[in-house]
């Protein structure tokens, strides 16, 4: 990563970030990223991006159910039918129970998975750090110089308002 | 909807975001302290006396322990109920109080959900010794076999319990990890030790806080919360279903799923509060675990507690009006004035009376009474599962099968080595892993002040 490419716009706090973020993004420049100690729902909507993970776990729990309500029927009621104190082989209800765990179970996996793979998060990667405090006390957002083009010094005087250029 | 003023401030003194980093992360950074070398040794000890009492029932078999014919079920069966009910909290906690916008949960969830990963760990081992051949517990896996392939009784509450005692040993610590990875990162990049920043930096997934991450993150917790809230209710039903779906006296009642939900919440959350004041005391962690948190827990008890006597008063309520001599017998002639007189009075005392103490608000504040009661609550739930599974056991429907039973060492010895187990994990805990959720706390942190930008907003535009 080339750092002489980017500038960083460093805040103590969140309300100082968040009204930098805003100016700027009221000058038509999205940074490019922007780092914090926790989530800040202003920074998630105005980066302008979506995340799809809770309608993937919706279709992960749907298939997993039916997979697993198709599979006990497959089990107990084609494969081998077995009368268990004179219960229908398809005792539907007695399946819901561990259609139910087993399903929650899937959609959390899948969507562990999922998000590991999206968010890449994953065991052994290396992080990426711009600012060492990003992860402690600074609210780091960073912007693409290219991109800046004439707006150069006044997004230099916003970010300077409220916090500093690093 | 929330309002400090209510419950006091979340986080005491007025504390920078690295302030609350270090304050945190000083268990980790600091020298470990004596009492923790002492007590881990001791742990490690129980443990290793459970270990020798489970060699001797894998060796040996289960006639070394104290079950006979009648009470087949034993302390396994009461020590497995029990630490599945102590490891409900963490979800309850976590993921109700979530649900429910409760920001004073910030404090404590790490905690409970640590308790609830090694709980769980704890019961999951009584099922398993007590198969007898804990080397063919695969058998209850659904899987395609050479036995015919003869598959397992899906209508059978033992394997509903497997699935869900497993499920929820994966689903809490999966959600209780993917919590601890922005803290990890947290530490890496505070650290000033090399091995730290290496190891933590492994753990932390390379997590770096971006706005990308957050997003996704967000959506995960969304998404693992909505669904696991199913799971508060789900595991302690599904367990009390191995007792409902029978047909002993005692156990053939409706109440049971709610009543072992309650239960369960109820002695997840005393030892919660068993934790969490240690942690206060030994950590001096006061500012972050503030004494509205303390209370807070305190008040939910005396609700469960005032539940938990309901229902111990409609059973008995019931067990006289339903007739049936069984019940009257199994509740009155055995439980209420009979052989087991004592366990019941111990449970009926420990869990519905003492914990109304918490009334007085000079209870609320004394950390030391504050602790001994959820000890007691603690033993009183012991009592409960003791009551539901021996009582109905010793004396049921035919005079020839009745039994007594006491516990051999060997069943004591295995109990004790999973207390040892449930110690030595949760010191683990405290000295390797950010107690308190860092990040959480730095997101509520703001609360504490009056907002700053409305007038800032008015000042500049």
């Amino acid at each position: 990563m080339n750092k002489e490419k980017y500038m960083l716009g460093v805040f103590n706090d969140e309300d100082s970030l968040v009204e930098a973020f805003e100016k700027v993004k009221a000058r038509g420049i999205l940074p490019v990223e922007v780092y914090t100690p926790y989530p800040i729902h202003e920074i998630l909507e105005g980066m302008e991006k979506k995340t799809r993970i809770t309608h993937a776990a919706f279709f992960y729990g749907l298939f997993a159910a039916l997979g697993i309500l198709g599979f006990l029927y497959y089990a107990a009621v084609i494969d081998w039918p077995l009368q268990y104190g004179g219960k229908p082989f398809n005792s539907f209800p007695s399946f819901i129970v561990v259609t139910i765990v087993a399903t929650i179970l899937s959609i959390t996996l899948l969507t562990l998975f999922t998000f590991s793979v999206r968010a890449k998060i994953f065991p052994g990667k290396k992080a990426e750090i711009f600012h060492e405090r990003a992860t402690d006390d600074k609210f780091v957002m960073v912007l693409d110089k290219d991109s800046l083009g004439e707006n150069a010094a006044e997004i230099d005087s916003i970010i300077k308002e409220h916090g500093k250029i690093e | 909807m929330y309002k400090t003023e209510v419950r006091g401030k979340l986080i005491d003194g007025d504390k920078s975001f690295s302030q609350i980093s270090r304050e945190i992360t000083a268990p980790i950074n600091d020298k470990t302290p004596l009492w923790w070398y002492a007590a881990f040794l001791i742990s490690l000890g129980m443990f290793g006396f459970g270990l020798y009492a489970k060699y001797i029932t894998v060796t040996k078999g289960i006639g070394t322990w104290g079950v006979n014919n009648s009470i087949a079920w034993g302390w396994a069966i009461i020590n497995f109920v029990w630490w599945i009910g102590i490891g409900h909290a963490g979800t309850a906690f976590s993921i109700f109080l979530l649900i429910l916008r409760q920001k004073w949960r910030t404090a404590i969830n790490r905690a409970a959900e640590a308790m609830t990963v090694v709980a769980v760990f704890c019961a999951s081992l009584f099922p398993l010794l007590h198969m007898g051949r804990p080397w063919l517990f695969f058998y209850i896996f659904p899987y395609p076999n050479t036995r015919g392939p003869l598959w397992v009784n899906f209508n059978s509450p033992l394997f509903w319990d497997f699935v869900a005692i497993s499920a929820y040993l994966l689903i809490s610590a999966s959600f209780w990890y993917f919590g601890m990875v922005p803290d990890f990162a947290t530490i890496r990049d505070t650290t000033k030790s090399k091995i730290k920043k290496a190891v933590y930096g492994f753990f932390s997934f390379g997590w770096t806080g971006s706005s990308k991450e957050w997003l996704r993150f967000e959506g995960l917790s969304f998404v693992l919360g909505g669904i696991a809230a199913v799971l508060v209710v789900s595991v302690h039903s599904i367990v009390s279903t191995d007792f409902a779906v029978s047909v002993e006296p005692g156990w053939h009642t409706t109440i049971f799923p709610p009543y072992f939900v309650v239960g369960a919440i109820f002695s997840g959350f005393a030892m919660v509060l068993t934790l969490v004041v240690l942690m206060r005391v030994l950590y001096k962690l006061n500012d972050f675990v503030t004494d509205s948190h303390i209370d807070a827990v305190c008040r939910i008890l005396i609700f469960i507690s005032l539940i938990m006597g309901t229902a111990y008063m409609t059973e008995i309520f019931l067990a006289w009006y339903s007739g049936s001599e069984y019940e009257i017998y199994t509740f009155f002639k055995n439980r209420i004035f009979g052989e087991y007189a004592f366990q019941f009075w111990a449970m009926f005392i420990s869990n519905a009376i003492v914990p109304q103490l918490f009334w007085f608000k000079k209870v609320r504040q004394k950390m030391w009474m504050v602790f001994v009661i959820s000890i007691i609550i603690n033993i009183g739930m012991w009592f409960e599962r003791f009551n539901i599974v021996i009582t109905s056991l010793s004396h049921d429907y035919l005079p020839a099968n009745w039994a007594t039973y006491s516990p051999s060492w060997v069943e004591v010895g295995f109990f004790v080595g999973t207390l040892g187990m449930f110690i030595a994990g949760v010191l683990l805990f405290f000295r390797f892993i950010p107690i308190i959720a860092i990040s959480e706390i730095k997101s509520v942190a703001k609360f504490n002040k009056p907002r700053k930008d409305h007038l800032k907003h008015a000042g500049h535009e």
